[in-house]
């Protein structure tokens, strides 16, 4: 609810539309209210009276309302609309952009399936929430309200059975919104755990059948399937008894009318036609009642949505560009750790500890070590994805958080472990990694990534689309391509994050011999998991547990890292006696 | 769900004044008669409460069209010549047919509802049970959320189609008919009146329908684009960080955004629209009624208690009217959403247990391949005349370059798919004389992408024997070296894993795979691409606890890594689908062939 509060400062550009919106639902409801009055004139006045000429003209004002009304409605439609869809619009602009700014960490903390949910769907169930609220919430307090004061101006003597119906109704109305409230909550979890569990058996069918656990997962959805039954079924049980007695309150306090008005006709107080009228304004007021429920109840809904909205919203970004940053006219590319300590949760093991070393500009470092050591971490903190906990990181002497983001990011080429590739053509993933890219540039890259070859022999090379995911390269390829996009911008720091792997070896001798005749100047780092990847490098970082167990070249490694040398007896199969 | 939830929410609303929205275009069954038939199999077992449900259906539906009637008698007779009495007494009947018709309608509501839902899990039983009949096959075929939205949205429109448009339909049809034959005896001239306005309100709702229907598509359309970019670059985001590109995806996010506004405001305004013309529509009829009912009245011709049933009954029947083509839409949706569930019932499973499959116990482990040729689609062939044999107890490895067939020839082993030619046998008999079940059971796998289920660390260990004591799964873990690192995690075995397991990282993943093939103790071993994420140093650790598990048992090895391959009996080197090389490591380092090529330029340190 407060969240929703939060969220209407969006609305207020549209203010305008959001007034005429229920201003304009207010022309047609006060005609569907004027509708019975008339009536019960033709009624009283003309038929009682024998006045034809009050008939034919009461006939052509309640035509002349209908038109105002359908108008009102029409308009009412137009503004909420505009009000609600603007609204929605603002809020997914600003949602995304915010996404777009979020760290890494801001990101895991969201997870990508969750902020994906919340752009996507959540926003468009808050925007159809203000909307049903303008278009359609507004009308039922204002029949309501509108037909107790009508009753109350034209027929005050009926106006006790509104007394006992009304409290009456709206308890009701009350306690069941509230109750259903809790209960589809109940069955919206036992609905998620459906999904979850159905998602899963489909996602991992492979290993169902492996296991012949067919039989096993039956079982395990039948107790889920049951249970969303169990509870669809007491939720169902309680919204469906909500109609039944609303319309037998109301049908009840038609024959009190009935009665009431009987005892007074027969006194002469009133005339027929205002019993009439009477009844008419009892269905109008339970029917804005009942559309209150239904459309209160989908609103309430919307709460949860607005809620992981204004999340989003609200997450305290913490990496952002220094509001002066050092200025410098180009990066050289000299980067040192100084004593880093990285974590990724508040509590958790630390995954880098105490981390320090120096690499020179245009060094070509290699780093290596075994799963979950650190190693993608340690890359990641040089564009600033992560910052660390403590110790500083220095790019050219300069600690990494006086460098505007800008400038340090568009130094650096960066190769991820996964190759991410965006649909559309492949010079557009190129332009990526620069902006205005000519064709020569672009075969300049693609030939050094060992791309060039396989790019040729698509339809329309450069200009060949590729779907989402890039599901219609196969990994080799798209690797390629994501070591492409990095040498596209000659960067002065280049990082590779095992992305040779899904490489052949000589596709990837080609690419370790163009990193070292074609970019001399470039710093480059280097994560591997084959020692043959890195044997060359000035340096290599021998990462264990998030520490750096011994640094050196590939001889001195062999002679100082008694981890380096397992690994090393491990791939080449040869015992390295000679050192011993 | 979310789908579901608010077009149920709509038409509650529909339910409660006339329909203020419209859904969208609606989709038709191809063969709605089947289809009907299929579901109506479905709620037989609920045939009682269905029959006595539709009774009351028709009692609420009779009650409610009697009071209106009576209405205009008491007014005539009864209030308008003062008869005191004569009122109450009639007031009472009133009063009685209004709680007669409040009971009916509640117990018809339950009784639906129970039987819609019943049916409903039954049905949604019966759909997730097929799924795991269907072969592999199947699976490749189609994307999950495609399946995804069978079980959910479609069983979900039709639980609402059962538990609310049935007895609407059966309502309304009575409603009108009834009100009709009472317009008829109270007053023939009005009657017609009253009907003259159904065509128009047809025909506007049929125009409006057409109109907003091109501008749902349009929104459709644009929904799609922006989602599917929101998702790209959300999933990217990174590598927009790292590129500095968030300016320009903020700039294409932000034209599609307002191409959407565009067409959402469109679309939405055009259906707000519908609710309104139908209730001036109505209006416009209950004033042509009021004016002609009172010029009748002062001709003789009408009663005033006449002209206020007609009031009654003309929103009677305007508003069911207007309903009908909302609840018939929806119908129809619910009708073609069960048509795709039936379709996926209907679904051959390609692979089925022969009439007298043999229950193997346990396997000696000989395998053989024969002739083997095998095509996942018509047109690319995978493996060609692939033969080769494995004695029990045998170590063979496959060796290949990516996409060469390896995953293939395991695949084929365990039968997830069928072979188009040729022969596997598995102790001397083809492995389609077996039963499937006790077939894979023999077979203990570990897969490339392990996948992980939600749960604890040590229900997904148990995955592979559901029996296992936990001190038979920290013994599995132990084996698989995974138990180190669960001793640091915050609640050990306890630890739950996500969906999809993306707390952990991909080796940890893999070695909890293991550790779950570990358990199963099966007779026949494979592992492919088993170690890939795991650094060289773990492998070897793992490799003791392998040793020790593929000893006695016919294993089949997939790696990249050939170090790790280098003691098996035998090394299969495929390529294009073919085994090129066959032998030991020795030999095939003596052939000087592939293999010597691809093994040297591994190790050329």
């Amino acid at each position: 609810m407060k969240s929703l509060q939060k969220l209407l400062v969006y609305i207020k550009p549209y203010k305008w539309f959001a007034i005429l919106g229920p201003l304009f639902m207010c022309v047609e409801v006060a005609m569907d209210l004027l509708q019975p009055t008339m009536m019960q004139h033709v009624i009283d006045t003309g038929i009682a009276n024998g006045n034809h000429a009050y008939v034919i003209k009461l006939g052509f004002f309640m035509i002349v309302s209908a038109v105002l009304g359908l108008l009102g409605a029409m308009g009412s439609a137009i503004y909420s609309t505009k009000a609600a869809v603007y609204f929605g619009t603002d809020i997914r602009q600003d949602v995304f952009r915010k996404t777009e700014q979020f760290s890494s960490r801001n990101h895991d903390t969201f997870g990508t399936g969750k902020l994906i949910t919340i752009v996507t769907n959540d926003i468009t169930t808050v925007q159809n929430a203000v909307r049903m609220t303008l278009f359609i919430l507004v009308r039922g307090p204002f029949l309501f309200v509108g037909s107790i004061v009508i009753v109350w101006l034209t027929a005050r003597e009926l106006f006790p059975i509104l007394l006992i119906a009304i409290p009456i109704l709206s308890i009701c109305i009350i306690w069941f919104s509230v109750k259903s409230g809790q209960l589809f909550q109940k069955v919206q979890e036992a609905m998620d755990k459906v999904n979850t569990k159905l998602q899963e058996t489909l996602a991992g069918i492979r290993v169902v059948k492996a296991f012949n656990r067919e039989e096993f997962e039956k079982s395990n959805f039948k107790t889920v399937n049951d249970m969303l039954t169990k509870r669809n079924f007491s939720a169902e049980q309680i919204i469906v008894s909500l109609m039944p007695i609303t319309m037998f309150v109301v049908n009840i306090a038609i024959v009190g009318g009935m009665w009431l008005g009987a005892i007074q006709v027969n006194q002469g107080v009133i005339q027929v036609g205002m019993i009439l009228a009477f009844i008419n304004y009892l269905h109008i007021i339970m029917n804005g009642l009942m559309s209150m429920t239904h459309v209160l109840m989908q609103i309430t809904r919307s709460f949860p949505s607005a809620d992981r909205i204004i999340q989003v919203l609200d997450t305290h970004i913490d990496i952002e560009s220094p509001q002066q940053p050092t200025p410098v006219s180009e990066i050289r590319g000299e980067i040192e750790f100084r004593n880093v300590d990285y974590s990724y949760s508040k509590n958790g093991e630390y995954v880098l500890k105490n981390l320090s070393f120096h690499a020179k500009s245009g060094e070509k470092i290699g780093i290596i070590g075994s799963t979950g050591s650190g190693k993608t971490t340690l890359l990641k903190l040089i564009p600033r994805l992560y910052d660390p906990d403590s110790g500083t990181v220095l790019i050219d002497g300069i600690d990494l958080k006086n460098h505007s983001l800008e400038a340090l990011r568009s130094a650096i080429g960066f190769v991820p472990q996964k190759a991410t590739l965006f649909s559309g053509t492949i010079e557009e993933n190129m332009q990526y990694g620069k902006e205005h890219v000519t064709a020569s540039e672009m075969e300049e890259a693609a030939e050094l990534a060992a791309a060039s070859e396989f790019i040729h022999k698509l339809d329309g090379t450069y200009d060949y689309t590729l779907m989402q995911g890039a599901t219609n390269l196969s990994g080799g390829q798209k690797q390629r391509l994501s070591i492409a996009r990095a040498l596209i911008r000659k960067p002065n720091i280049l990082l590779l994050d095992d992305s040779t792997s899904a490489l052949d070896a000589k596709s990837e001798a080609a690419v370790q011999r163009a990193l070292k005749e074609e970019f001399p100047n470039t710093t480059v780092f280097l994560i591997a998991s084959k020692i043959s990847s890195i044997i060359d490098c000035d340096q290599i970082l021998v990462l264990e547990d998030g520490m750096i167990e011994a640094s050196g070249t590939h001889d001195e490694l062999l002679m100082k890292s008694s981890v380096y040398r397992e690994i090393y007896r491990t791939q080449s199969g040869k015992e390295i006696l000679n050192y011993e | 769900m979310n789908k579901a939830s608010s077009s149920g929410a709509e038409n509650a609303v529909a339910r409660a004044r006339g329909p203020r929205g419209f859904g969208g275009p609606v989709e038709k069954a191809k063969d709605k008669k089947g289809t009907m038939l299929r579901i109506w199999r479905y709620m037989k077992k609920e045939k009682w409460s269905l029959v006595v449900s539709i009774v009351f259906v028709i009692l609420s539906t009779l009650l409610s069209l009697c009071a209106p009637y009576l209405i205009g008698i008491i007014v005539d007779e009864y209030i308008i010549p003062k008869d005191m009495s004569g009122t109450v007494r009639m007031l009472i009947l009133l009063a009685g047919i209004y709680t007669a018709s409040a009971v009916f309608t509640w117990l018809q509501t339950f009784l639906m509802v129970n039987v819609s839902l019943k049916t409903i899990r039954v049905m949604r039983q019966d759909l997730f049970n097929k799924f795991q009949t269907l072969s592999l096959r199947f699976f490749d075929k189609r994307a999950h959320g495609e399946l995804m939205s069978r079980v959910t949205n479609d069983i979900d429109n039709l639980n609402q189609a059962l538990s609310q448009s049935v007895s609407q339909i059966v309502s309304t049809i009575l409603m009108a008919s009834g009100v009709i034959i009472a317009m008829f005896s109270l007053n023939w001239v009005l009657a017609i009146v009253t009907l003259l306005i159904i065509p128009l309100m047809i025909y506007t709702t049929k125009k409006v329908i057409t109109y907003s229907s091109s501008n749902f598509i349009k929104r459709q359309r644009d929904l799609g684009e922006l989602n599917g970019f929101i998702e790209e670059s959300i999933s990217g985001i990174e590598v927009i960080t790292l590129f500095g590109k968030e300016e320009q995806v903020f700039t294409k996010f932000s034209s599609i955004n307002h191409r959407l506004r565009h067409s959402a405001r469109a679309a939405d305004t055009v259906s707000g629209f519908l609710g309104p013309i139908n209730n001036f529509i109505s209006t416009l009829g209950l004033a042509l009624v009021i004016g002609i009912g009172a010029l009748m009245t002062l001709q003789g011709l009408a009663t005033v208690g006449i002209i206020a049933a007609f009031v009654t009954y003309s929103r009677q029947f305007y508003r069911p009217i207007n309903q009908l083509s909302n609840v018939l839409n929806m119908f129809q949706s619910a009708i073609a959403g069960a048509e795709r569930v039936f379709e996926i019932m209907d679904e051959k499973p390609d692979l089925q247990d022969k009439p007298n499959a043999l229950m193997a116990s346990s396997f000696k482990g000989d395998v053989e391949f024969k002739q083997v040729d095998f095509r996942y689609s018509e047109d690319k062939q995978i493996l060609k005349g692939i033969t080769f044999s494995a004695k029990a107890g045998e170590t063979i490895a496959l060796v290949g370059p990516t996409g060469s067939g390896k995953t293939t020839v395991i695949n084929l082993l365990s039968r997830f798919y069928d072979i188009d030619s040729g022969e596997i046998m598995i102790d001397g008999r083809n492995i389609k004389d077996y039963q499937m079940s006790a077939l894979r059971k023999r077979i203990g796998i570990v897969l490339q992408d392990t996948f992980l289920f939600s749960g604890t660390i040590m229900e997904n260990i148990r995955y592979g024997r559901l029996k296992a004591t936990d001190q038979e799964v920290i013994e599995a873990a132990k084996m698989a070296s995974a138990h180190s690192f669960i001793k640091h995690l915050p609640e050990q075995y306890d630890t739950p894993i996500t969906s999809g397991g993306s707390n952990l990282s991909q080796g940890q993943k893999q070695l909890l795979a293991i550790a779950r093939a570990i358990l199963a103790d099966s007779d026949i071993l494979i592992l492919d691409e088993a170690t890939s994420s795991i650094d060289t140093r773990t492998e070897i650790e793992i490799q003791k606890g392998l040793h020790y598990l593929t000893k006695g048992r016919t294993s089949f090895v997939i790696a990249h890594r050939l170090k790790t391959i280098e003691n098996a009996d035998r090394i299969l080197v495929i390529k294009d689908g073919t085994i090129i090389e066959s032998g030991s490591h020795m030999e095939l380092m003596g052939q000087r062939g592939f293999y010597y090529e691809l093994y040297d330029s591994q190790f050329n340190i």
